[in-house]
């Protein structure tokens, strides 16, 4: 999670980098605007100026105007004082213009002819001075000049007018851009500060979430740690970081808790570390860290340390180099207390060693029953026959009685050694699998009974079998003795007959299989006409030593079918009977598919 | 060697065998000169000595103290001497580990003690009178042991 906010955040620096540019660029604009706005405001305020200073000149022009015509009629000097003041106020207005419109050209010019014009009429006031000094108002020449005085005054003002509407126009125009500036400008900002506050607001509600991830991921790493820390204790494993480039280490808690010492007790050091090696391993351990130092890597190793209340404990550890994110070079490992598992399997060897010597006396014991045992009885049996042959006619018919009693008992007691014999055998461990034709190990179960089979005249039916893997000799024991059982319990009225079939079968589909090795099954069934059997021994008859007739009715050991048992359960199978009384038995075999 | 009798002998350490295999071949109609040993190594010490007699039928037990039957037939096979006797294991077990080893070992046949005397004449009649030399060739892993 962390990596992933690490990628995002080039969206939000990029979202701060356009807030950036944006203020910036209203910052810029604003400054443009209100610089127009200033020079705007500056031009109105020239335009007023002009337009004042205009009317001014046209004012004194009228002042000296009215000043002389006061002066012609009365003569009296004191209404010629406007007249003397006027031009000089004229021209002080004039400089004032042409200071305000030195930037205009056009304006220079109108201001020129406007000049030559109030020269004239400056000239014309000066004839009619004249005119009046000697008192000739009648003269057709001052009636002219006053005339023309007239005319001129009426040009000056039609130029001043011309010039007040032109600066008017001038004016209203750009009082039109001001206001229009005015009105656009704020809108502009207002939308641009919008769109910028928008995209704070994104980037502000990113860093928010980030934020709870974060806090989130930092919650898990917490549990995290704990978990770690908890399983370090239960799993008994510690670790330890080696700082490559400063050269320092550091051990965690749990490490500390394995020499069985308080966290950080004491500096994590390799020389504070090694004191606690055990003398024995210190040599070689050392040596593997001076490889460890060289080869930047450390390999699993193991090593015993002694604890100060002098236990020994066997440790592992194991150590790996990686470049964190900031590019330091560190060694990361691990310590792992492996004493218990060492224990655990200095037991199962013990136990090893104890069933090795168990199956060492069970084969030993499988020598004395098969040959020590069986010694006497054969001399038991060879001395009653030699009785029998050379010494009859001596006994009584009760002596001869005890003879056979004798001779049956000790023939059921071979019965018994060469069962309990054949039980051990197939206990065996030294089990060999081969594939095998299935139909071959049949004909020798059929061979071995031969004798059997054609004295009670059976009819045995066979399905063809394919190839199994199994272990041929006890595979061909199952049949020879499942034949063999059949014929035991044959049915005293009628001539037993055994059915043996074959089919392949999905094991989900029988339900007897409670629970299947594999998917598939050979299934075998022994269909017999036999006397049968309850079913409620189904079970009963696997059992060793399980008889559910009397001996006396029929010979038996109860060991037959509990070798089938074993031999189907060497071969992870199962064995199933079924029983009625009078009509039959069938067993049924199911051996995986391999 | 003579023709007129087989020479036959028996190394078992169990004295009522020797009684039963001295007494079978005595009540048997066949011309036998039969000698029994105690145990391997009194069998061994005959044998080796250049003067004896080797014997037609050499019958081993395997279980016997001091040297076993298979720690004699070892030493037979090895000398070239004894090429022309015929080996007949004479054991109470007949366990497939035995059989196959002794057959491999190169003994003639494997005989089970039988479990009564008709039997056991039977038996050692049948092995006194086959002809080794074609019983041999036909030999194999199957009709090694002597079933009647």
């Amino acid at each position: 999670m962390p990596g992933r906010i690490l990628k995002k955040s080039w969206f939000i620096k990029s979202i701060f980098f356009i807030c950036a540019f944006i203020i910036l660029l209203i910052g810029g604009f604003t400054y443009v605007k209100i610089r127009d706005l200033s020079q705007s405001s500056d031009m109105l305020t020239k335009t007023y100026k002009v337009n004042v200073a205009l009317e001014q000149i046209f004012s004194y022009l009228k002042d000296a105007e009215t000043g002389q015509r006061g002066f012609i009629i009365t003569n009296e000097p004191l209404y010629l004082e406007p007249y003397t003041s006027g031009r000089e106020n004229i021209n002080n207005s004039f400089a004032e213009l042409k200071e305000l419109t030195k930037d205009r050209p056009e304006l220079q010019n109108n201001l020129k002819e406007l000049n030559e014009l109030i020269d004239l009429r400056m000239e014309s006031f000066q004839k009619a001075f004249r005119f009046s000094s000697v008192g000739n108002y009648n003269d057709p020449n001052f009636k002219e000049n006053f005339l023309n005085g007239k005319i001129l005054m009426d040009s000056v003002r039609l130029k001043i007018t011309k010039m007040i509407d032109f600066e008017n126009d001038l004016l209203q125009h750009r009082q039109e851009t001001y206001e229009s500036n005015l009105k656009i400008t704020p809108m502009f900002l207002y939308l641009v500060l919008l769109f910028s506050l928008m995209l704070m607001f994104v980037a502000y509600t990113k860093i928010i979430s980030d934020l709870k991830k974060l806090k989130t991921s930092n919650e898990q790493l917490e549990i995290f740690k704990e978990t770690a820390n908890q399983s370090s204790i239960i799993g008994k494993h510690g670790s330890w970081m080696w700082d490559i480039d400063n050269n320092t280490f550091s051990f965690s808690d749990s490490l500390y808790r394995l020499l069985d010492e308080e966290p950080q007790s004491f500096k994590a050091t390799i020389e504070n570390y090694s004191k606690f090696i055990h003398p024995e391993d210190l040599e070689k351990f050392q040596k593997e860290i001076k490889k460890m130092t060289e080869n930047k890597d450390l390999p699993f190793i193991s090593y015993r340390v002694l604890l100060k209340n002098g236990d020994i404990r066997y440790f592992k550890a194991y150590g790996k180099t990686v470049i964190s994110a900031d590019r330091k070079k560190q060694m990361i490992g691990t310590v792992t207390d492996i004493s218990d598992e060492i224990e655990n399997y200095r037991l199962i060897e013990e136990r090893n060693l104890e069933l090795e010597r168990n199956n060492k006396e069970l084969s030993a014991f499988n020598y004395v029953a098969s040959h020590d045992l069986q010694e006497p009885l054969r001399k038991i049996q060879t001395f009653l026959s030699r009785l029998e042959d050379k010494e009859a006619s001596k006994f009584s018919k009760t002596g001869l009685t005890y003879i056979d009693r004798i001779k049956n008992a000790s023939t059921r007691m071979r019965l018994l050694i060469d069962d309990l014999l054949q039980f051990s055998r197939t206990n065996r461990a030294d089990k060999i699998f081969e594939v095998s034709n299935i139909n071959l190990l049949l004909e020798g179960a059929k061979q071995d009974l031969a004798e059997v089979i054609s004295e009670e005249n059976a009819i045995i039916k066979a399905d063809t079998f394919p190839s199994m893997k199994v272990i041929p000799f006890q595979i061909q024991q199952l049949f020879s003795n499942l034949i063999s059982n059949s014929l035991k319990y044959r049915p005293k009225e009628r001539n037993p007959e055994i059915n043996i079939t074959y089919s392949n079968v999905k094991a989900s589909v029988e339900a007897e299989i409670i629970k299947p090795l594999t998917k598939q099954y050979h299934k075998i069934t022994f269909t017999d006409n036999g006397i049968g059997f309850d079913n409620e021994y189904a079970q009963k008859i696997f059992v060793l030593f399980n008889r559910l007739h009397n001996k006396d009715e029929y010979s038996g050991t109860g060991i037959g079918l509990s070798i089938c048992k074993k031999i189907v359960e060497n071969h992870q199978g199962f064995i199933f009977a079924q029983g009625t009384p009078n009509v039959g038995a069938i067993f049924t075999v199911y051996l995986p598919v391999s | 060697m003579q023709d007129d009798y087989i020479n036959i002998i028996l190394a078992d350490d169990d004295e009522d065998d020797r009684l039963f295999f001295k007494d079978a071949f005595d009540e048997l109609k066949i011309t036998t000169k039969v000698k029994t040993f105690n145990d391997g190594v009194y069998l061994m010490d005959y044998l080796n000595d250049k003067e004896s007699d080797l014997p037609n039928v050499l019958f081993l037990d395997l279980n016997m103290p001091r040297k076993s039957g298979i720690e004699c037939l070892k030493e037979i096979k090895k000398n070239s001497r004894f090429k022309d006797v015929a080996i007949a294991i004479y054991s109470t077990s007949a366990s497939e580990e035995d059989i196959e080893n002794t057959f491999v070992m190169g003994a003639n046949v494997y005989i089970k003690k039988p479990n009564d005397f008709k039997t056991l004449k039977k038996v050692l009649s049948e092995v006194v009178t086959i002809n080794w030399q074609y019983h041999t060739n036909g030999l194999n892993k199957d009709n090694f042991l002597l079933r009647l």
